[in-house]
């Protein structure tokens, strides 16, 4: 963990964005995070041994430690770990919205960073990592493979993809949920600058799915914190009518309607039991994903709590 | 419309300012994409709009300001006169400047020419505003500003022009412009006008100098100047003289003193009373037939002397229209004895010739023995030189050295300082005298002790060996005057075969000269507060015959008359200053001048020149002041005089003196209705100043208050959207 506290500068987004190589990218960021394995809660029968216990009517034959009993002539079955075949899908945003940059990474280069990451980590756990990209529609989707692979085709997918405005997102969620044939941890990466009703509607087909979805409400710090001073003209990456205005006089008109959204956002994904966080695109990669694994307390793959801010 | 301060218009160029920021500030505008938009919307999608509205409407209310602000600090003045008037606005600054010389007492038409003036100021008052920035301004010699540049109010200003009176001095016009200038320039209003009442004496107005004509433009170019004249008669008589001709000022003596009348009119004045009144008893009397217009006469006044000290004389005429002028002041220094030191050089007749001189009413002489002779007013020494006299020189009054050949330097420096104090020195030539031993000693001095160079004795005498006699032309000095009452005859016979060829000093001054070449015979000049009289010739009988004619004795006590007066017997005019000498260091350090009106002025002794000198510094009034070092000590009279070339009270004809003012831009208003239309005419409206300076503060006002509604409805704006988001959550 100090290992990683010492590289927080090397971490910073945008030093992060002169490598280049996302795999590198991930493996930076990951190394010297304590991953804790997603470990199922049930005990079952599986490779891995845990221990011995006395044999109870009812317990299947083959599960009798026979070397045990030529020993001590008691009857003991062996218990095993049960381990789950984990599936992450991650959701990345790209549209022309995630295209803001008010330093030199914009939220979809982040959120690249981001994926990249994860998968980094679900990977290196041997488990399975699916991407899919959407904007106006769901423009990529790669089924969930367990090969480094699929960190590089994150890159791969996004250099092809021209972003345009979104319209639905819950359209979007709900062709992916379409896609994905077993329960999966999905990873939602976008900015949500829709409605909020449409969000929470693709959110909750999601987690009628039985999927266990966690929404990375990825933000750049002058949308959370609108610094503008003096006379901007604002110009919509979504086509919407530039706004010419004094950016002091209506920053508080911002901020009360920005933190609304965020807030209502923040209520639905609880009410609908997705785990909600907000990323700060200003902030280093390994500090934002220690910090969310530290609030999961577990594993990627343990129970939905709820939104974290 | 005119604008005082017109550089102040360049500041129109400021407006550029607000502009410019205008500008600048819309090429500010920085652009950035946004991705949530849809939060800037709700809140401020017509904003935008509505701020390039605030904005283009602050601009024009901010440059309108500004270019008002600049208006008003130019300082516009209109022409015209709408008869609106913000309270406190001032229209027109005025600067009355009344003559207050004593012409102005002339009286006529049962007013003097003061009095009137007086009234054509109050008709120039009552077009003067309440509030309008007002000058009073007393002309004399010396112009005293009676009101400086106060708001006018009409109570006030009456109160101060009722107490307004002439004064006894003479005008000084040539000084007039540039005072008023100076009023002018402190002056701050937009229309400023200058009122000058005078009487136009002839002599101030009738020939007006050319640097006091330029003055005069220069000041009209600043202010709109009017003369108001206030003509009268020329009817004067004025007592232009009173001067002793003859006689000594002893006590028990009778001394004859020459009055003057002057007819300053046109017409001849008959019956002219002149009275001699000595310390206000009246002891002489004389009538002057007929004065001829122009013209003066001269009575003699014979005036006895009954007791020592200072006396005061006086020659007066009554019945006159002016009256400062019709009296004259003067003061005599009456002795009991004149002491007199007599150091003969020659061996004896010179000074037995000088003795006779001195004492001409032999009969009443009496020798007393020792070289002391005494009459009722003489005592005189002598001595033969080279003796020491046994007094110091302070025991005398007028020392002789007849025929001296020579004197040390020491014996130089105690005659100097003897004349310094106050006293005379009479100095003859001789056969003895030794030019060369004189000039040195001269020479060494700080101050030449005698009035010229001494020279070789040359022959005056003609070719049938007559001597010149003296020059019947004979200057207005005091020692001539009995002089010029002896027939030209008499003065003919007086023949001078000798004389010392002498090379005057810069302030010496010839009183008599030889006939024909105008060779001195007589120098004066003054050392101290004494003088040296030096005769060029000798009393011996064989350098002339002066002695042997009447006209030497009447010139010796004439002389010694002349060198005993004081300064205080010389009269001053009004404005002079009058200054009290002491030797020693009085007790007192402060002096005191008691005026003819009896107020009483303390002034410092300060020490000047190894004496003591108390000075008060101008004499305003005339007749007789009193100076003395205390309040108890005795004083001593000094008399003060009006100038009497003020006296000449005919005024300039009104069309010569329009001709003489045209191109100076005066207006010359004659009577009081030509005045009012003058006034009219001249005067402009209104300062717009004040106007501009509100309307600007109203716009600033106008804009910040709508700043601040803009800002209110924002604030209106917001919460709207407050209540609608929240809705939105309800919803």
């Amino acid at each position: 963990m100090s290992d990683h506290q010492s590289q927080a500068g090397y971490l910073d987004p945008e030093v992060l964005q002169k490598i280049g190589d996302l795999e590198l990218i991930a493996r930076e960021v990951v190394e010297g995070l304590r991953v804790g394995s997603h470990r199922s809660q049930l005990r079952g029968f599986s490779t891995e041994f845990a221990h011995h216990r006395q044999y109870a009517p009812g317990d299947a034959l083959r599960t009798l430690d026979w070397r045990v009993y030529g020993r001590t002539d008691r009857y003991y079955t062996k218990l095993y770990e049960a381990e789950t075949n984990f599936d992450c899908h991650l959701l990345m945003d790209a549209s022309a919205s995630m295209s803001y940059a008010s330093g030199k990474v914009s939220k979809l280069e982040y959120a690249k960073f981001l994926a990249a990451s994860l998968a980094y980590v679900v990977l290196k756990q041997r488990d399975s990592v699916g991407i899919s990209i959407f904007d106006s529609e769901v423009r990529a989707y790669q089924p969930p493979r367990s090969s480094m692979s699929v960190i590089l085709q994150i890159e791969k997918l996004l250099r092809d993809i021209k972003p345009v405005p979104r319209t639905s997102l819950a359209k979007q969620l709900h062709d992916v949920a379409l896609m994905m044939k077993r329960r999966s941890f999905v990873v939602v990466i976008s900015d949500l600058l829709s409605d909020v009703d449409d969000i929470l509607a693709g959110l909750e087909r999601l987690r009628f799915d039985g999927h266990n979805v966690v929404v990375l409400h990825t933000l750049d710090p002058y949308e959370l914190e609108f610094p503008f001073q003096g006379a901007w003209c604002f110009e919509g990456l979504e086509s919407e009518e530039p706004l010419t205005t004094q950016a002091e006089r209506i920053r508080e008109d911002y901020l009360t309607s920005f933190n609304a959204f965020v807030e209502a956002i923040r209520n639905g994904c609880l009410a609908c039991q997705v785990d909600y966080t907000t990323v700060d695109t200003s902030r280093a990669l390994d500090e934002v994903l220690s910090e969310f694994f530290h609030k999961r307390q577990n594993t990627l793959g343990g129970p939905a709590a709820g939104a974290r801010g | 419309m005119t604008f005082l301060n017109p550089l102040i218009l360049f500041g129109v160029l400021g407006i550029g300012l607000p502009i410019l920021a205008h500008l600048i500030n819309r090429q500010q505008i920085r652009r950035t994409d946004w991705a949530a938009m849809q939060f800037l919307n709700r809140s401020v999608r017509v904003r935008s709009r509505q701020i390039r509205l605030r904005d283009i409407l602050l601009l024009l209310l901010r440059c309108l300001a500004l270019l008002l602000l600049v208006l008003a600090l130019a300082r516009p003045a209109s022409d015209k006169d709408d008869g609106f008037n913000l309270p406190g606005e001032q229209r027109a600054g005025v600067i009355i400047a009344v003559d207050g010389s004593f012409s102005m007492a002339h009286g006529d038409e049962n007013a003097t020419r003061f009095e009137r003036a007086v009234e054509k100021v109050k008709v120039i008052s009552e077009q003067v505003k309440r509030g309008d920035p007002v000058s009073l301004v007393l002309l004399g010699g010396e112009h005293r500003v009676v009101l400086r540049n106060v708001a006018y109010d009409a109570d006030r200003f009456a109160k101060v022009l009722a107490e307004l009176k002439p004064t006894p001095e003479s005008l000084d016009v040539n000084s007039i412009p540039q005072r008023l200038v100076t009023l002018v320039q402190d002056m701050d209003a937009p229309q400023k006008e200058v009122y000058l009442v005078t009487d136009t004496q002839s002599r101030d107005w009738g020939n007006v100098s050319v640097p006091t004509i330029d003055a005069i433009r220069s000041l009209a170019e600043l202010a709109a100047v009017f003369l108001v004249p206030v003509t009268g008669s020329d009817d004067n008589l004025a007592v232009t003289g009173l001067d002793l001709v003859s006689g000594t000022l002893r006590n028990g003596a009778v001394a004859r003193y020459r009055a003057t009348v002057h007819n300053f009119g046109q017409k001849p004045a008959a019956d002219v009373e002149v009275r001699c009144r000595v310390e206000g008893v009246q002891i002489d009397s004389k009538r002057i037939a007929m004065i001829p217009p122009g013209t003066s006469q001269t009575v003699s006044l014979f005036v006895p002397f009954y007791n020592a000290g200072p006396t005061r004389i006086t020659a007066e005429i009554t019945g006159d229209k002016l009256a400062n002028d019709d009296v004259r002041h003067v003061v005599a220094v009456v002795r009991d004895t004149v002491a007199v030191l007599c150091i003969d050089g020659s061996g004896g007749p010179v000074s037995q010739l000088v003795l006779a001189g001195l004492l001409a009413r032999a009969d009443s002489g009496t020798r007393a023995g020792n070289g002391i002779e005494e009459d009722e007013g003489y005592q005189v020494d002598t001595v033969q030189w080279p003796s020491v006299p046994e007094k110091p020189f302070d025991a005398y009054d007028v020392v002789i050295l007849a025929d001296v050949p020579e004197i040390t330097p020491q014996q130089s420096e105690a005659l100097s300082d003897f004349v310094r104090q106050g006293n005379g020195l009479i100095w003859f030539a001789g056969e003895n005298v030794k030019a060369s031993q004189w000039n040195q000693v001269s020479d060494s001095a700080g101050r030449a002790l005698l009035p010229a160079r001494i020279g070789s004795v040359v022959d005056a005498s003609d070719d049938l060996g007559v001597g010149k006699p003296l020059s019947p032309t004979l200057p207005d000095h005091a020692i001539c005057r009995p002089l010029r009452s002896l027939p030209e005859d008499l003065l003919n016979e007086t023949r001078f075969l000798k004389r010392m060829q002498v090379e005057l000093a810069d302030a010496s001054v010839p009183v008599l000269s030889l006939a024909g070449t105008n060779a001195p015979l007589l120098l004066e000049h003054s050392v101290g507060r004494g003088h040296v009289c030096m005769f060029t010739t000798s009393a011996h009988t064989a350098w002339n015959n002066m002695a042997l004619t009447p006209v030497f004795p009447m010139l010796l006590q004439q002389v010694v008359t002349y060198m005993v007066g004081r300064e205080f017997e010389q009269p001053r005019i009004v404005g002079d200053s009058l200054s009290l000498f002491y030797v020693d260091q009085p007790d007192a350090s402060d002096a005191v001048f008691d005026t003819p009106s009896k107020k009483t002025i303390s002034v410092p002794v300060s020490e000047y020149r190894s004496q003591y000198l108390a000075m008060l510094e101008k004499s305003e009034e005339s007749g007789f002041y009193t100076a003395r070092v205390s309040v108890q000590a005795p004083g001593m009279p000094i008399a003060v005089n009006v100038d009497t070339r003020e006296s000449d009270v005919a005024c300039v004809d009104q069309k010569e003196l329009r001709e003489s003012l045209q191109e100076t831009g005066v207006t010359v208003s004659a009577d009081e209705a030509g005045l009012m239309a003058d006034i009219n005419m001249a005067r402009t409206g209104r300062s717009y100043w004040r106007l501009f300076m509100i309307s600007a503060l109203c716009l600033l006002v106008a804009e910040s208050f709508f700043a601040d509604r803009l800002q209110g409805r924002r604030q209106s704006n917001k919460d709207a959207t407050s209540s609608m988001s929240l809705k939105q959550e309800n919803a």
